[in-house]
């Protein structure tokens, strides 16, 4: 046979072996139970629909990056690009069903275009937490409250929540007479800041803005201060939506001193109305983890109701790659933590008894499926790094024995069959 | 209806820590009937009541500010694992949690116990103490009488307060390490009432 085919996958895509789906098991439930424990329920939307329902939601850069294609019956169809115009069509669809204010998460893989690079890929998962149906801060608050749990929940001590309201720099803008039109596209350039420079910013700005207008704009935005310092500078703009979220995170019990004020801090997306966050892991350079905002129209373009929303989205692969960069994975459990052994015919019910019973005290465990060697049996619970071996030969069988083989150092240890389960349940660590 | 507005202070109802609780208390000038029928006594001419409770469940009471103070020792404060505030270290009722194991017994050093059984009452100081040491042992959690564990051959070894040593002995048990040095403390609530009296400046 020369006609096999080869056994690729396409560029920015990824196929994940039991110990990469060990980790983002792990990571994905922390993530998940953080969601629940605030009381987000899961929802989940097709990853394909019409691709009038994405076009056009993104921007041009946006739009170009959506994967799309005609079906079968000569429709055009989309990938799903993020989780949050999706979600808008489906209130849209069920909101009189749904109890307002409605909290749900979805976690689920979106693809892109785009060029694949570090931490780039085409498809990839995203985490997402929206309370749609209040304008109220407190679900800003609830945000912020949830990116600090979890991160720490996944051992993050050093991470930022950079925040700032686009109320406040429409305020500045309008301040300075950049007409309401050009606001929007004077944002834009102003989210690219950090990548390239004031000088970038400068050239970028001048066909709209004049030197001068520009020159004002990025002295109020680039003024390092302490936090208190920047938001005092501002008194002259609207802050008072800034005041009030801090206040709401501090009663939260948000650490204060995770919250960087940041006005240059815009949000690429159009749709942004109020507060909008990003989030950064200070140890790894690698972007923002997390990131989003409120939002005011987004169901407009769905439904003739109005909703208020507030989300973000937790860059799941990123958060991986900065987990598997600071070495946070070790220890980790794969499989199973017994192997029980297939000694011959004539133990084998006993072997199967001894397994189901640690199956049921829910011990992950499995058995050998032929009664090979002794040695080849361990070697196979090695290459799985199973910790513990179980081995019940007829010797052991007649005094109601087991013998557990630890494999981490090779010492044995003989006791009761009965005791087995409370023996392994008490192990400090594996 | 119990007055809310008094200050309430839990002591062991009858064991080790009973009689220097009591003079503890006394020795700030509260005086109150020992511990007889009533689970609830109030103090002579003081806004106080002492409560006689199990000492394990002292934490508890202490932690849902169900009384302000307790008395307790060391050693179940850190079992029981509650947000409380320690207030002092009392000096009275010292004891030691140690591993002992049988006379005999093939486990000579604290490394040697790697793979063994130890049965214990104090599972999470246990728990550090190996995790500390990095030694895997499995840790089989029961109530009470520790020490017959091994000739029932439930554990190869044991962890249990001792005081003076005699229980231990009696049952062939011989020291081996030292997991934790605990004494009486003076526990107070996370959540303490405005007008509750300071029972340290008393």
């Amino acid at each position: 046979m020369d006609d096999l085919i080869k056994p690729k996958i396409l560029r920015g895509t990824r196929d994940f072996l039991p110990k990469d789906m060990a980790k983002r098991h792990l990571v994905m439930d922390r993530i998940r139970s953080v969601f629940v424990n605030f009381g987000y329920s899961a929802i989940e939307t097709p990853a394909m629909e019409y691709a009038e329902t994405f076009l056009g939601k993104y921007g041009d850069e946006g739009s170009r990056l959506t994967y799309t294609f005609k079906d079968k019956g000569g429709r055009e169809v989309a990938l799903r690009f993020d989780q949050t115009v999706p979600f808008a069509r489906f209130v849209a669809r069920y909101h009189k069903a749904l109890p307002m204010p409605f909290k749900r998460y979805q976690i689920s893989p979106v693809w892109r275009a785009d060029r694949p690079g570090k931490a780039r890929y085409r498809e990839f998962y995203q985490c997402d937490i929206d309370i749609i149906g209040t304008k109220s801060l407190l679900a800003e608050g609830e945000i912020a409250k949830v990116m600090t749990v979890v991160f720490e929940a996944l051992g993050f001590q050093e991470f930022v929540i950079k925040y700032n309201s686009r109320r406040l720099m429409n305020s500045i803008l309008t301040t300075l007479d950049v007409p309401e039109e050009r606001q929007v596209e004077v944002i834009r350039i102003l989210d690219k800041l950090g990548r390239i420079g004031r000088g970038g910013v400068e050239k970028e700005l001048s066909p709209h803005l004049s030197v001068e207008t520009t020159r004002r704009l990025l002295d109020i935005i680039i003024r390092e201060g302490s936090e208190a310092e920047k938001i005092r500078w501002l008194q002259a703009y609207d802050t008072k939506e800034i005041k009030d979220f801090l206040r709401i995170c501090d009663a939260f019990g948000v650490p204060m001193e995770k919250l960087v004020f940041d006005v240059s801090l815009a949000r690429g997306l159009d749709y942004y109305t109020g507060i909008v966050f990003e989030a950064f892991l200070t140890e790894v350079d690698i972007g923002a983890v997390c990131a989003g905002g409120r939002y005011d129209g987004l169901c407009s373009m769905f439904s003739r109701e109005r909703f208020s929303g507030v989300g973000v989205a937790f860059g799941f692969d990123r958060i991986m790659l900065a987990m598997e960069e600071r070495d946070m994975f070790r220890g980790i459990r794969l499989n199973s933590r017994v192997l029980v052994t297939y000694f011959d015919e004539a133990t084998l019910p006993n072997a199967l008894r001894i397994l189901t019973d640690l199956q049921t005290a829910r011990i992950n465990a499995e058995i050998y499926f032929e009664p090979e060697k002794l040695g080849k049996q361990l070697k196979y619970a090695d290459k799985k790094e199973i910790p513990f071996v179980v081995i019940c030969g007829p010797d052991e069988l007649e005094r109601g024995e087991a013998t557990i083989k630890v494999m981490k150092t090779g010492k044995q240890k003989t006791i009761p069959q009965s005791q087995l389960t409370a023996y392994l349940n008490g192990y400090t660590y594996d | 209806m119990t007055d809310t507005k008094r200050t309430r202070i839990a002591i062991q109802k009858s064991g080790r820590l009973t009689d220097g609780s009591v003079k503890f208390l006394s020795s700030r000038g509260l005086r109150f009937q020992r511990n007889g029928r009533n689970l609830i006594t109030p103090c002579d001419g003081a806004p106080c009541d002492v409560l006689h409770l199990r000492d394990d469940d002292i934490p508890e009471y202490v932690c849902r500010s169900v009384v302000d103070f307790g008395i307790v020792g060391e050693n179940v404060l850190y079992e029981k694992n509650v947000r409380v505030r320690l207030l002092k270290r009392l000096g009275f009722s010292p004891c030691s949690l140690v591993i002992a194991v049988p006379q005999g017994s093939s486990i000579k050093v604290p490394e040697d116990l790697e793979g063994e059984r130890i049965a214990t009452s104090h599972p999470r100081l246990l728990t550090r103490f190996l995790r500390e040491r990095q030694i895997n042992a499995a840790i089989i959690t029961i109530r009470g009488a520790v020490e017959v564990t091994p000739q029932l051959n439930l554990a190869d070894a044991v962890c249990d307060i001792t005081q003076t040593g005699t229980t231990l002995k009696e049952h062939a048990l011989v020291p081996l390490t030292t997991v934790f040095e605990s004494q009486a403390v003076l526990i107070e609530s996370p959540f303490p009432k405005p007008d509750t009296m300071n029972l340290l400046s008393l």
